[in-house]
């Protein structure tokens, strides 16, 4: 199969970049090994955040915030956004000096979508809050999506202008004759001028066929999600210093994640739970939230997530070949960032450029002189 | 954390027998059952039965107070009220007690789950009202409770017998709307040959339809096109037999045909399954002694695939000596000696299983709907046209499918859709139903409060 | 309808069923106490917000989740009474709010 180019990964990178490259009326060929949004991009939390990024992605997930707000309409389809807001929620003095600081430099750096609020703001946001927390930060674009739609609606968005999809189709070898990338899949052969690396917990592996090695690791992290539950939050919450994070969707369930997590098996697709970490994540949103002691958990999973040492994604051209592009890395944060991605990478594609600074983003960043 | 040689879930026929034959063989052994006392269904509540009468509920019935009189006097560490939430393939089990979580580890596990019925979508199948056949009989021996003027709608050798333990208790029953398909009786004839070796059980089966004959009670047979009727509450039951329309009516109308593994044990730990055409229904692949692809976890009884309850006995006895030998507490030619009785004993009843399984395999309009409105997914309330909007939006896989519509998300964790959604699939996608798959499930499996979960700490959960 | 065959009626203990006080068998289900006394509803459907009732008995179709003492999404076909135990009929839908902090 030929196509200008090859997409490894059906996850929310390469479905988003799938999209912008056939908006531009590039042929694209999309390989999903499983099938689209099977991994991270279908069973994340679905938190759409801005707050509390580091400061190198801060430009590109405002643009993609923004995204995210007419995302429905632009693709057609529904992705689920609800602009609900975000509160990260301050424990103590501490904590509220630490939000402090973080605002005078996100200030000096010219960004103000980020909030501090005292604690009687707290409490009419978040009425159920435990009394003892003392305020919190908001960002009020922020909310949540439901991951997989989300991501089915890029592909469905991209195929209606004539991107192919391909399940069950694993890249098992890639190589570049002349101007050419072949690409050897289980079940057929592809032919492409460029490829893009979306291969999120496997990315290494798209790397090292392209020629860069990168320090990727993999980890699994864990969510649980409870029986519906009467409204008792609107926004998505969070904490400034603990491991706690829930939101309570529409239809009245709550998902609860907080970072802990589980063991990863990237080689059988398998990820397995620490019950010993859920527990203590139950324990945390308790004591948050009195009123969450009486939820009904009915599912516990875990995603394979792809981690850069830094907690930054890779985001940019190979080093070690032309015409082979990388979107990976992300981090458990990544989710967010698909819209602003999948048009980064269709500019790189097609203009070998983006306005924005991908310096962090490098993906030999972590190339050093060895003696 | 207590730890055994081996754990058993369920105290059905295959549990039981299990647990004794390990026991015997010298492991230290533990039982869990949700129940508060062992028997599973067919043997439930036997040794001390709420029923004036529970020799109305037959012979077969009084038969298994001697296997849990047995199992009881055993020494195996037995765990009523159990709930298990999780299982690994560590061997480490999470049950509920109480409200509690406790833990316990095994180097060995066997699941005896048992069966569910298979559910039966048809319209208004959700209204109170509408329960199971086995839901009668659960009701009856756990708490004597029945339910009077019923509509017992279906087919099948265990529908037949709860209306004849009706019929004996003097409950009266609304009508029998039997809907086993007149082209069963032919397709299952040339397997009646070999029926007749078990020549006993087939009388059993026949007596019970005579006595439901004999009672007077109306009986439709090769009904179709079933459908509840009723806004709020069951009123009664629509049908069509032989192009003629019927309406019984009555509030309480039971479902039943067939009964299917149940799943969420074995699915929860990743056991590979295969999809079993002659029962029409996923089980868990296992050797001859109920060895999984997980080697030190084993299935036996119902929960493996439908053998009924003497064959779930003999592949308890089977999967004990598999243990035992694993464990290493009797040699390959010993096991293979003790194993002949039972080996014997269930394949000598394999002749009549496929005999009723072909007669009496459920009519494919009432396993998969057929009116848009009919609901799959009793949770999520997800109905045929929602899935079909999302197999045609793209959603091919059983997981994809209940990412897009909810279906399967809902507490029962897809008891109840799962196979409905595999058999919608496979006939839109026009593939075996083994290529379709099942849903990829999780713990727990049951709901668990947020706080049970919270309490889980190390040490803390040992009592 | 539902009618009891109970041979020997057993200890009685007293529960409350959304507000009615009732004597039941001590240790039967709570859906066979809810039933018997003519509590069918077990829950609203978390979406329609239709009645529904106990379906199987047997823990697999959770359709009897109940509320027991305040605490929502209990099996009432599992559980089993006991004296003092307040039942409610689950109300929970996809509208429905937390009004108060209960603090
Ligand atoms: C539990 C969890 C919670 C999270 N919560 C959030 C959140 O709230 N907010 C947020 O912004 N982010 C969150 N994230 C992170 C976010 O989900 C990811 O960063 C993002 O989805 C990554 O998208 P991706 O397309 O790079 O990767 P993926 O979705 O993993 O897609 C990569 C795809 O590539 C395919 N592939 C790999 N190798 C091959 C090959 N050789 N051939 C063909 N196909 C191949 C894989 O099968 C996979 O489907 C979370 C992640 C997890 C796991
Ligand atoms: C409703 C119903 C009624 C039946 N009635 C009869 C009958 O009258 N006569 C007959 O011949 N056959 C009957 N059967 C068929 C029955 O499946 C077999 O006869 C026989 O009981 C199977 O034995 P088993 O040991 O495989 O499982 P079962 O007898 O079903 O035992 C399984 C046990 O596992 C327990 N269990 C399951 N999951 C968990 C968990 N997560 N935690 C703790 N415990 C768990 C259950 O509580 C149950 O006690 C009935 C089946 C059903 C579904
Ligand atoms: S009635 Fe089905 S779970 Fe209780």
């Amino acid at each position: 199969m030929k196509s200008d180019v090859l997409i490894i990964g059906g996850g929310i990178q390469g479905s988003a970049t799938a999209y912008y490259l056939a908006r531009h009326g590039v042929s694209v060929v999309v390989l999903e090994k499983d099938y689209v949004a099977r991994h991270a991009s279908g069973v994340n939390a679905g938190g759409v955040r801005l707050l509390g990024r580091d400061l190198a992605e801060v430009p590109l997930s405002k643009a993609s915030m923004q995204m995210w707000q007419t995302l429905d309409e632009e693709l057609g389809h529904e992705t689920g956004f609800r602009a609900q807001s975000i509160v990260n929620i301050a424990s103590d003095e501490k904590d509220m000096q630490a939000l402090r600081s973080r605002q005078e430099i996100m200030r000096a750096e010219g960004h103000d979508h980020e909030r501090i609020i005292d604690q009687s703001e707290l409490r009419d946001l978040l009425p159920h809050v435990s009394p003892e927390c003392v305020g919190g930060v908001t960002s009020s674009l922020d909310g949540y999506a439901i991951p997989y739609k989300a991501t089915v609606a890029f592909r469905r968005a991209a195929e209606r202008l004539g991107a192919v999809f391909c399940e069950g189709e694993e890249l098992v070898g890639l190589r570049r004759v002349g101007e050419t990338w072949l690409g050897q899949g289980r079940h057929q052969r592809f032919e492409a001028d460029t490829v893009v690396n979306c291969a999120g917990a496997w990315a290494d592996q798209i790397a090292l066929m392209i020629g860069d090695n990168v320090p990727l690791s993999h980890a699994a992290p864990m969510l649980m999600i409870t029986a519906r539950m009467p409204h008792f939050a609107k926004p998505v919450v969070g904490a400034v210093s603990r491991q706690l994070s829930f939101k309570q969707f529409e239809n009245g369930t709550v998902l609860i994640g907080g970072g802990a997590k589980g063991f990863a098996d990237r080689a059988r697709n398998a990820t397995r739970l620490d019950y010993k970490k859920l527990a203590a994540a139950a324990r945390t949103t308790a004591e948050f939230f009195p009123i969450m002691r009486s939820a009904a958990i009915n599912r516990m999973w875990a995603g394979l997530e792809a981690y850069m040492p830094d907690n930054l994604p890779v985001i940019g051209p190979a080093v070690n070949a032309d015409r082979a592009f990388h979107a990976f890395g992300f981090s458990a944060h990544g989710f967010q960032m698909g819209p602003i991605v999948g048009q980064t990478m269709a500019d790189l594609v097609l203009k070998g450029q983006s306005r924005y600074a991908l310096g962090a983003f490098r993906v030999d960043r972590f190339d050093r002189k060895v003696l | 954390m207590q730890s055994f040689d081996c754990a058993i879930i369920g105290t059905g026929p295959a549990g039981m027998s299990a647990a004794l034959r390990l026991s015997e063989l010298g492991a230290t052994v533990a039982v869990l059952d949700r129940a508060p006392s062992p028997g599973g269904q067919i043997y439930r509540a036997v040794a001390q039965s709420p029923l004036a009468t529970p020799d109305k509920l037959g012979a077969d019935y009084l038969s298994g107070a001697d296997l849990v009189s047995a199992f009881s006097k055993s020494n195996v560490a037995w765990m009523p009220g159990a709930d298990v939430w999780h299982l690994g393939d560590d061997g480490r089990i999470f049950y509920s007690q109480d409200n509690r979580t406790q833990e316990l580890q095994c180097r060995q596990m066997l699941i005896c789950p048992g069966a569910m019925e298979r559910p039966m979508p048809i319209p208004g199948w959700t209204l109170p009202g509408v329960m199971t056949a086995g839901s009668a009989q659960v009701m009856l021996k756990s708490d004597a409770m029945a339910i009077s003027d019923a509509i017992f709608a279906g087919s099948g050798p265990l529908l037949y017998l709860i209306v004849a333990q009706y019929l004996r208790l003097g409950i009266p029953i609304a009508g029998v709307v039997d809907t086993t398909p007149r082209q069963n009786y032919v397709a299952a004839l040339p397997m009646l040959a070999s029926a007749l070796r078990q020549v006993g059980m087939l009388f059993k089966g026949l007596g019970l339809l005579r006595e439901i004959q004999k009672s007077k009670v109306p009986f439709y047979r090769f009904a179709t096109d079933l459908e509840v009727v009723g806004t709020d509450h069951a009123q009664g039951l629509r049908f069509q037999q032989d192009g003629a329309s019927y309406e019984l009516s009555g509030d309480a109308v039971l479902l039943h045909h067939g009964v299917v593994p149940n799943l969420n044990l074995a699915r929860s730990i990743g056991l590979d399954h295969v999809f079993e055409p002659d029962q029409l229904a996923w089980r868990v692949k296992t050797s001859p002694f109920g060895q999984t692809s997980c080697p030190h976890i084993w299935v036996a009884g119902d929960g493996a695939g439908i053998v009924g309850a003497n064959g779930a006995k003999h592949a308890g006895e089977l999967a004990a000596l598999g243990i035992g030998c694993e464990l290493g507490l009797l040699d390959d030619v010993g096991r293979d000696q003790l194993a002949e009785a039972p080996r014997k004993a269930s394949a000598g009843q394999s002749g009549f299983r496929r005999f009723i399984d072909r007669l009496y395999q459920p009519a494919p309009d009432l396993m998969l709907p057929t009116r848009d409105d009919t609901i799959v997914c009793r949770c999520e309330e997800q109905s045929l046209w929602d899935l079909r909007q999302g197999f045609q939006s793209g959603a091919r896989d059983p997981n994809a499918l209940k990412s897009l519509t909810r279906c399967g998300m809902g507490p029962c964790q897809g008891r109840q859709c799962g196979h409905i959604v595999s058999g919608l699939l496979a006939k839109w996608r026009e593939e075996p139903v083994a290529d379709v798959g099942y849903y990829r499930l999780r713990s727990p499996l049951r709901l668990l409060t947020l706080e049970e979960l919270a309490r889980l700490q190390d040490g803390e959960s040992a009592r | 309808m539902f009618t009891s065959l109970r041979g020997l009626s057993g200890d009685l203990v007293e529960i409350t069923v959304n507000g009615a006080p009732l004597q039941v068998v001590a240790g039967q289900s709570v859906w066979s106490a809810m039933a018997l006394n003519g509590f069918t509803v077990t829950r609203k459907a978390a979406v329609s917000g239709q009645d529904r009732s106990a379906y199987c008995a047997m823990g697999v179709c959770f359709e009897c989740l109940v509320e027991i003492d305040g605490l929502p999404n209990q099996q009432a076909c599992l559980r089993r009474v006991s004296a003092g135990m307040v039942i409610n009929t689950q109300h929970i839908t996809e509208a429905s709010e937390v009004y108060h902090a209960e603090l």
